[in-house]
């Protein structure tokens, strides 16, 4: 069976990305590159855009083949300070804590919402035999 | 000048207690306020609602704020009211017992009924409240209301149309001409906003004929001197027909060439140009970039007027869009359904590009889901200019049914059943479905399983298992079977999907009368017979994916292999292919099916009564089991069924005409097709001796047509047929009832 | 007609507001359905429409739509009750059962969260207009309950995304929790998803910054350790070991888990 490929996220081409220099503001990075995807914890001093893609195979889970990162850090004074490219190799295969906090209102119960979603009159009822 | 009071005093007030005229008052004891803010005072307190009448009088150092309360409503009624039932008044009504009556509020009551019923076409009707004074201060409120007639259109015209006639236009618009059955039809009453509906379908109807620069100016309605009767006038210019000149491409995004999007696009040049015409090969165009993977990118076509030759040259641009991301998706109104069964639809996940298309085609897979009676998407700007926020809004409606019934028939006896399905299982989805039926001497109990996104994946994991006890309805013979079956079922390509399943099943077959032919008997002395099979679907269907809007085609084949354990070896394979379009501006849609199966005995012994095709179900006009070789030595001619079946069928559906909110439509079909080929052909009975069975293969065919209605129930779908071609001994069946499918 | 005419007027008009009341109060108490009860109360107000018993039938009405869960009469019955009597010494539990009967619909995490906005604006009148009332106090506690069930589903779409490994988009789900539900107590385990997402994509040093905050507000919370443990290198707690495919099918299709 074929592979169906699918992107996600956004990553500067390289012309663009060319265009950004050593101490420039975030406004000016903004304007040539855009928004990042996601940014740092900390009143955002790193700009970073990532992009991946997922290939599909039948039944197996979804497998991360390429992602490409580009992280635009700031000093301080708010001027870029270094324009890194990275790609999956830096990426590390995180096991998930499966510990969630839980959240105390339960919300209605199970019959109830069970029989919540009664009213639909099943067409089975004058089906043939 | 200015006022300071020592104590303020309420007189009037009975039900309105002291501290709260004060509290709307606002005057502190003691406190110097000007006259502007007694004046305020008294603003606040009429304000309120609450008093027939206010006066503030300033006596000395004491204010003294005397009220006239307005009285309470003890009941309010309705007199004269025949079109509109009270309830339905009442609602409209704001004024309500047990509260406080004020005339304004009794006027807007008023005038909200009238409207009530202008919007039902009775324009005349007049309503006015009148207050009938009771004791202890209260009164009843009655709303007399003279409901006048309905104001019916005389006679829809047209000026202005060269190209088409009135009596065609007026077949356009949705407001009827009142006519011999003016009373039961609703539209031939004026309602304005309908004319504005009105207008509307004329326009698209010329532009989808290729008058591109259509206008409809005005429609103009004049009522007769009786106020009984309309009659509307509609004008329209129509400029001329434009016929499709050339068609090219061109792209302005560097590394995106033309040629593969030159090849999805369909029109000939030619062609009436309309605007759907061009919507649907934009659309074509903008699925084939979602699938290539390109961000970013719009189909924009651009048209090129030739006046004099009536030509519209297109060309289609493929344009760089502006770089949108979606900065979230929020889903709001699933009471019921979680919002991972609702987020997992869309392709596109926060923080990616926005693309309207692939935007559009999740909320077609929303709807898809069943769950929702109302699903909008839509994108709302978002915290940036460059961000966007995609809103999800749903409205959920009862999915799950719960059937209890109890049948008698005379060939069952007294029969009980409990039904129980619901598709999406505690929000999360899963389908989930269990009944149990019981008669005297027919019983069944089924139960299945569907989780659609099994470990999060696109994978389908159904379980499904069931028993069944079949009586003597349609065959001298009782059978009993127990079949239990889990399948994966997952995307292989694009469209492609593949199911795989393990099926493991037990039939036994009994009660085959002496008079029954010799080939049933061999059946039956087999006794229970246990059969595991492994087996693939693969289904191949193109109309969900929006690359043809109009219509689509769907390839099934299966094969199932029974042999490893059980006690027979088979391969059991089967095909269908559909394709269906619709034609004549999308109203008619005709659908061509063919259908086959093939069962190959592998093992020694041949193939059983229970493993064999009928055709129920698949050729119309016959009854189930009606058809195919039957042993016409013996005296009960049951039908054997057949290791081979194949049927064609094609079927027109189309309007009839009647409005929409009936949801009747009509259909014609033609099935032709036949069931044949036994390995077993020495029938006979003990009786009559032995003859041999004739299986060759005898074309069944019939004509016919259905009524499709969509009730509550369901979509019903009511066929009458007429046998042409058959074989004397087939069992017909002129009418059938049944739950239309869809593949 | 208005559907009170007719037989049983005759006997409740020869009772005083009293009497009607305490059966009315009788009733409430007796019958699961509060129905009964709400009539002799609507009855008191319609007869006696000036009497102290009419205000008081009022608040009660309202009290007893809410206890039968028909909260959309009970909002309208303590409506009525704040536009005739917004100066009664009961107008603070007029406000406040206006804000339960929406605190009490709130539902699951991963359901429409719409209720639960409402019952924070609810729950915020009752603090503003009534400070010093006891219900302000529940009404406190109550709202924090709604503000952390809300930052709950941002964590539960952010784990989604997570769990399918679009990192960016949890990110931002993650970042939102820790910049707009700091007082919650999701902060601690949006943190650590932060770390797990952030050593995902390869920024270390944003891992780091995470788990560092982390560690400095939330020394004792569990999490913290699983991130100082992820940083280490060492793998999870024990208890991820036990992540057999079976299990994973346990969790995520019969109890409907999302991670």
């Amino acid at each position: 069976c074929t592979t169906l490929y699918r992107n996600h996220g956004y990553v500067p081409t390289d012309e663009e990305l060319a265009a950004v220099s050593i101490g420039d503001t975030r406004d000016q990075v903004d304007a040539k590159i855009g928004r990042p995807t996601t940014s740092g914890l900390l009143n955002d001093v790193g700009w970073f855009y990532v992009q991946s893609r997922f290939s599909y195979r039948g039944a197996f889970e979804p497998k991360e083949i390429d992602r490409q990162v580009v992280a635009v850090t700031f000093t301080e004074s708010g001027t870029v300070a270094n324009v890194e490219r990275f790609g999956l190799e830096r990426g590390k295969v995180v096991p998930l804590s499966r510990r969630v906090t839980e959240s105390n209102i339960k919300g209605i119960g199970f019959i109830s919402q069970l029989l919540g979603s009664f009213g639909r009159i099943g067409p089975g009822i004058i089906g043939a035999q | 000048q200015s006022y300071s009071f020592s104590s303020v005093q309420v007189e009037g007030n009975a039900t309105i207690e002291t501290a709260t005229v004060l509290s709307y008052a606002k005057i502190g004891r003691g406190q110097e306020i000007s006259g502007a803010a007694l004046n305020d005072a008294y603003q606040r307190i009429v304000n309120s609602g609450l008093f027939e009448s206010v006066e503030l009088v300033p006596s000395g150092n004491t204010l003294v704020i005397k009220v006239v309360e307005y009285p309470q409503i003890n009941i309010v009624n309705f007199e004269g009211n025949k079109r509109l039932k009270d309830e339905e008044l009442a609602t409209i009504a704001k004024s309500q017992s047990r509260r406080v009556y004020s005339p304004s509020q009794a006027e807007a009551d008023a005038a909200a009924i009238a409207e009530a019923y202008r919007q039902g076409g009775r324009i005349a009707a007049t309503v006015d409240p009148r207050i009938i004074r009771r004791d202890g201060n209260r009164v009843d409120l009655v709303f007399e209301i003279t409901e006048g007639k309905v104001v019916e259109i005389e006679r829809l015209s047209f000026n202005g149309n060269r190209a088409f006639s009135d009596r065609r236009l007026r077949q356009v618009l949705s407001t009827k001409q009142a006519g011999l059955l003016r009373a039961i039809i609703k539209r031939d009453t004026f309602v304005a906003e309908r004319i504005d509906v009105d207008k509307q379908l004329l326009r698209d109807f010329y532009l989808s004929r290729g008058y591109a620069d259509v206008q409809v100016l005005d429609a103009s309605s004049d009522i007769a001197r009786e106020r009984d009767a309309y009659f509307v006038t509609f004008s329209i210019r129509e400029g001329q027909s434009f016929n499709i000149g050339t068609v090219s491409t061109v792209s302005e995004i560097p590394n995106v060439e033309t040629a593969e999007f030159e090849a999805v696009q369909r029109i000939r040049s030619g062609e009436t140009w309309s605007p759907a015409l061009i919507d649907n090969n934009v659309t074509r165009m903008e699925n084939l970039a979602l699938r290539k993977g390109l961000n970013f990118v719009r189909v924009e076509p651009r048209i090129i007027r030739d006046e004099r030759g009536g030509i519209l040259n297109v060309q289609f641009a493929l344009v760089r869009g502006e770089k949108v991301f979606v900065e979230r998706i929020d889903i709001e109104g699933n009471t019921t359904t979680v919002d991972q069964v609702i987020r997992r639809q869309f392709r596109t996940v926060e923080g990616d590009p926005f693309n309207p298309r692939e935007i559009r085609q999740s909320a077609e897979r929303i709807r898809a889901l069943g769950y929702f009676s109302d699903a909008q998407v839509n994108a709302e700007p978002g915290s940036s200019a460059d961000q966007v926020v995609v809103n999800v809004d749903v409205v959920e409606q009862p999915t799950g049914s719960l059937s209890l019934g109890a049948s008698y028939s005379v060939s069952d006896g007294v029969g009980l059943n409990i039904g129980f399905s619901e598709p999406n299982f505690l929000g999360r989805g899963q389908a989930v479905s269990a009944n149990v039926t019981s008669g005297t001497d027919s019983n069944a109990a089924s139960f299945s399983f569907a989780e659609p996104a099994f470990l999060g994946r696109d994978v389908t994991l159904k379980f499904s298992t069931a028993y069944r006890e079949t009586s003597s309805q349609n065959a001298a013979y009782d059978t009993q079977s127990f079949s239990l079956s889990p399948s994966l079922e997952f995307p292989v390509s694009e469209l492609g999907r593949l199911e795989t399943r393990f099926t493991i099943g037990q039939t036994t077959l009994s009660g085959v009368e002496p008079t029954s032919s010799f080939i049933l008997q061999r059946d039956a002395a087999r006794e229970g017979i246990t059969t595991s099979s492994i087996g693939y679907t693969f289904s191949y269907d193109t109309r969900v994916s929006g690359v043809n809007p109009k219509g689509g085609v769907l390839l099934r084949f299966s094969q199932d292999f029974a042999g490893l354990g059980g006690d027979e070896s088979y391969i059991l394979t089967s095909g269908l292919a559909l394709a269906e379009n619709k034609i004549f501006k999308e109203e008619v849609t005709v659908r061509a099916i063919f259908e086959g199966g093939a069962l190959a005995m592998l093992g020694d012994n041949p193939s059983r009564v229970t493993d064999r095709f009928f055709g129920n179900g698949k050729i119309r006009g016959f009854e189930s089991n009606g058809i195919g070789p039957r042993d016409l030595v013996a005296e009960n001619q049951d039908a054997l069924g057949g290791n081979l079946f194949a049927v064609a069928r094609f079927e027109a559906d189309f309007p009839l005409g009647l409005p929409e909110e009936y949801g009747i439509g009509g259909g014609l079909f033609l099935d032709i097709g036949s069931v044949w080929s036994l390995d077993d052909l020495d029938g006979g009975t003990t009786a009559n001796g032995p003859g041999a069975v004739d299986d060759g293969l005898h074309l069944r065919s019939s004509l016919g047509f259905s009524v499709f209605w969509d009730t509550p129930l369901g979509p019903l779908r009511f066929n009458f047929s007429k046998a042409l071609v058959k074989q004397d001994y087939d069992k017909e069946q002129a009418f059938d009832l049944t739950i239309s499918t869809k593949f | 007609c208005a559907g009170f005419g007719g037989s049983n007027e005759k006997p409740l008009e020869s009772y005083t507001a009293e009497e009607i009341y305490k059966q009315g109060e009788l009733k409430l108490e007796t019958e699961r359905k509060p129905d009964e009860g709400i009539r002799y109360f609507q009855e008191v107000e319609r007869l006696y429409p000036y009497s102290e018993y009419a205000k008081r039938a009022l608040i009660m009405q309202a009290f007893g739509y809410h206890k039968g869960k028909k909260y959309e009469e009970a909002r309208a019955a303590s409506q009525r009750f704040l536009d005739l009597y917004p100066g009664d010494e009961d107008a603070p539990y007029a406000l406040y059962l206006m804000a339960l009967s929406f605190y009490d619909q709130i539902d699951e995490v991963g359901r429409d969260q719409g209720v639960t906005f409402q019952a924070l604006t609810g729950m915020r009148d009752v603090i503003e207009t009534y400070p010093d009332s006891d219900y302000a106090r529940s009404a406190m506690l109550k709202f924090d309950l709604a503000f952390d069930h809300l930052a709950a589903k941002e964590m539960e779409i952010g784990r989604y995304y997570l769990k399918r490994g679009n990192y960016t988009a949890a990110i931002n789900r993650f970042r939102t929790v820790v910049q707009d539900y700091q007082t919650t107590s999701h902060t601690a385990e949006a943190l650590h998803r932060l770390t797990e997402s952030y050593l995902a994509l390869g920024f270390t040093d944003e891992a780091q910054t995470s788990a560092a905050i982390l560690g400095f507000n939330y020394q004792s919370s569990p999490f913290y350790d699983d991130s100082f443990r992820l940083l280490k290198g060492k793998g999870l707690a024990p208890e991820a070991k036990g992540d057999g495919w079976l299990a994973r099918i346990y969790r995520q299709m019969l109890r409907g888990d999302w991670i």
